[in-house]
């Protein structure tokens, strides 16, 4: 479209028409106020209209039909150069007039205002472009093709207008809601500081605040909504209007997120995992292997002893003496005493080994369990011992554990989250004294400390590794801060545990010496005073 | 077993991986040792004649490959041998110059376990790459 600079986005329009200079002519009243964006501009004589043509961005000339006839031609022929349309605006005038008009080479000639306005428009319309483009489009179909969800209301919160969005999100038809008081979807009654009615109340806007919504099954929704108040022309509101999103979405990739690095953790686990079930498996595979070859030899000594029952039974002394000393020699090959022996401890060995593998097992799933949507009682010194049981593996090569748990009362918590928490400390604790030792062949020496606190439990688990400069110290609760080699984790370790602590209505604080050692406190309270 | 039958040492820090390997290897040509750290397989290293050194990967303080190294250095003559669920994680730049005649994995196949002894036995200590 080619808009003038002064009427950016706005058809030019020029009116000619005689008249008092500065006054606006009855045919330029009756296009002003129709919807259409048009930026109108009256000239009053031919100079005027050969200046404004001349500008080449007018669209659409309108000559009013009280204008001297020799201008008119005059403007015509102008119009005609700059190839843009005209419009005659005869108010009024009788059809031996409009015939006179039709004759002349205009694009239309309108007798009423109304017929003027939709004379303008056509032409605007057929020149490619209508005022600003699709600014004739019905709100309803904008607010309908808008993928934000929107409701609005009237001064009385009865609803207004409802899109398909918020529609699909309530569970009902857009049009079903209309006339119906915002509560019956916001809950009811609705509360005087929910925004929305803030809004409508105290003209006040809000922005991303979390909320429900009734579902049109009675379930409440999780939203995020934004809401203001529509004001009229005193300025006071007379009505609402609320965008919103569901959370559902968003919490499932924060949650997605929290699950990633827990895995990522997980899998720093699963080599020595599988280095600790590979142990047990290993023997216990050899003892089956040798275990069937015992059984082998011992039927051969079985075969032996039943040909000697069927000799002694006959009673022929020498072939009993034969029997009886191929006997004797395969039990002597055979080992029997021996083979016996250990083969009662081939099978009690892998027994215990496939009760380590057992626990192995148990632990991980304990772990990766996801927890109920209810706080438990927890036990968090059977949390810290379980999460210990985990980590173990890649521990013992390098730590030596010492456990110092007082008694302490349960604590309403998420125990895989407090897990998590918990799982993050020690790996970190075995990476810092593993970055000390590095290949000396010396152990550092981590140390779980548990006790009651003012009001909740603290945890502490130190450790003699690396430590933490100052620098770092003020960053580690920082989301992706890491200074690990890339591939061990994302460096959301903390600052998630940071946050599930956080949620627990707890506290995670760290301190730490560079080549001395770092200790890490968590406290959880006991009350219910925790958010979330 | 008389004196002149091979001697085979075997260090692993877990007793049931010993005690399984050594049910393996009952009824093989050889004398068998278990040892259950570095220190006293340093300790058998000094005072017996040793032909084939069997090490675990991970072990506590020191990994399986750092002590092969100093076996390597002390006793070149020894054939060394690692055995580990780690595999994955050793790279083979750092296995080279250790000079390690084979990685046998955990779980291992008792069949393979013996032929590759045997074999070991026969060839003698390589020279490290």
């Amino acid at each position: 479209m080619r808009g003038s600079s002064e009427h950016a986005g706005v058809a030019r329009v020029l009116l000619a028409s005689p008249g008092t200079q500065g006054a606006v002519p009855d045919c330029g009243r009756a296009l002003q106020g129709h919807g259409l964006a048009l930026g109108l501009e009256v000239v009053r004589d031919v100079p005027a209209c050969a200046r404004a043509l001349a500008a080449g961005d007018a669209q659409l000339l309108v000559v009013d039909a009280g204008c001297a006839s020799d201008q008119v031609g005059v403007m015509l022929d102008l119009a005609e150069e700059a190839g843009v349309a005209v419009v005659v605006a005869a108010l009024g005038s009788g059809p031996l007039e409009l015939a006179y008009w039709g004759s002349q080479p205009v694009a239309a000639c309108a007798s009423t205002g109304a017929e003027l306005v939709a004379a303008v428009r056509d032409q605007l319309d057929s020149n490619g472009s209508a005022g600003i483009p699709g600014s004739d489009l019905p709100a309803t179909a904008i607010l309908g093709a808008l993928n934000v969800a929107l409701l609005a209301s009237d001064a009385a919160g009865r609803i207004s207008h409802c899109n398909e969005a918020a529609a699909r999100i309530l569970g009902t038809a857009a049009d079903s809601l209309q006339g119906l008081p915002l509560s019956s979807c916001l809950g009811s009654p609705l509360p005087e500081a929910h925004p929305v009615a803030q809004s409508l109340s105290g003209g006040e806007s809000f922005e991303g605040y979390e909320t429900t919504l009734v579902h049109s099954d009675g379930q409440s929704i999780a939203v995020g909504l934004s809401c203001a108040p529509i004001r009229g022309p005193g300025g006071d509101p007379v009505g609402v209007v609320a965008v919103f999103n569901e959370l559902r979405e968003a919490r499932r990739m924060r949650g997605d997120v929290l699950q990633r690095e827990k895995m990522a953790s997980i899998g720093q686990l699963a080599a020595g995992v599988a280095h600790e079930i590979n142990n047990p498996m290993g023997f216990i595979h050899a003892n089956l292997a040798q275990t069937a070859e015992y059984a082998a030899e011992l039927r051969l000594v079985w075969s032996r002893v039943e040909a000697l029952q069927k000799v002694a039974l006959a009673g022929d002394p020498v072939q009993l003496r034969a029997a009886a000393q191929e006997l004797a020699a395969a039990s002597e090959e055979v080992d029997v005493p021996f083979v016996l022996g250990d083969l009662s401890k081939a099978i009690r060995e892998s027994q215990e080994g496939s009760e380590r593998i057992r626990h192995i097992v148990q632990d991980l799933r304990d772990f990766s369990h996801p927890d109920s949507s209810e706080r438990e009682s927890a036990d968090i010194n059977q949390c810290l011992d379980s999460t210990a049981n985990i980590v173990w593996p890649i521990m013992k090569h390098l730590v030596v554990l010492k456990k110092n748990y007082g008694d302490l009362p349960p604590v309403p918590a998420y125990p895989m989250q407090i897990k998590q928490v918990l799982m993050n400390l020690l790996v970190n604790a075995c990476q810092a004294i593993e970055q000390r030792v590095g290949q000396s062949g010396e152990m550092g020496t981590v140390e779980l400390e548990t006790c009651v606190a003012p009001e909740g439990v603290e945890v502490r688990v130190s450790d003699d590794g690396v430590g933490i400069s100052a620098e770092h110290r003020q960053r580690i609760f920082d989301p992706f801060f890491t200074t690990k080699r890339v591939g061990s984790g994302m460096g959301l370790g903390l600052s998630t545990s940071f946050k599930i602590v956080e949620r627990h209505g707890g506290t995670l604080s760290v301190e730490s010496e560079e080549n001395v050692g770092t200790t890490m406190r968590l406290f959880l309270p006991t009350g219910a005073r925790a958010p979330g | 077993m008389n004196s002149a039958s091979p001697l085979v040492l075997i260090v692993d820090d877990e007793p049931r991986i010993l005690s399984a390997l050594r049910r393996s290897l009952r009824r093989e040509p050889y004398e068998v040792i278990a040892v259950e750290s570095f220190r006293e397989a340093y300790h058998v290293l000094e005072s017996q004649p040793v032909t084939l050194l069997l090490s675990d990967y991970k072990m506590p303080g020191m990994t399986g490959l750092h002590f092969l190294s100093e076996v390597a250095r002390r006793h070149p003559a020894v054939v060394r041998l690692l055995i580990t669920g780690w595999m994955e994680s050793i790279p083979q730049h750092e296995i080279d110059p250790v000079g390690v005649w084979a990685v046998i994995d955990k779980p291992w196949d008792d069949a393979e376990l013996k032929d590759t002894l045997r074999e070991a036995l026969k060839a003698g200590a390589p020279i490290p790459v």
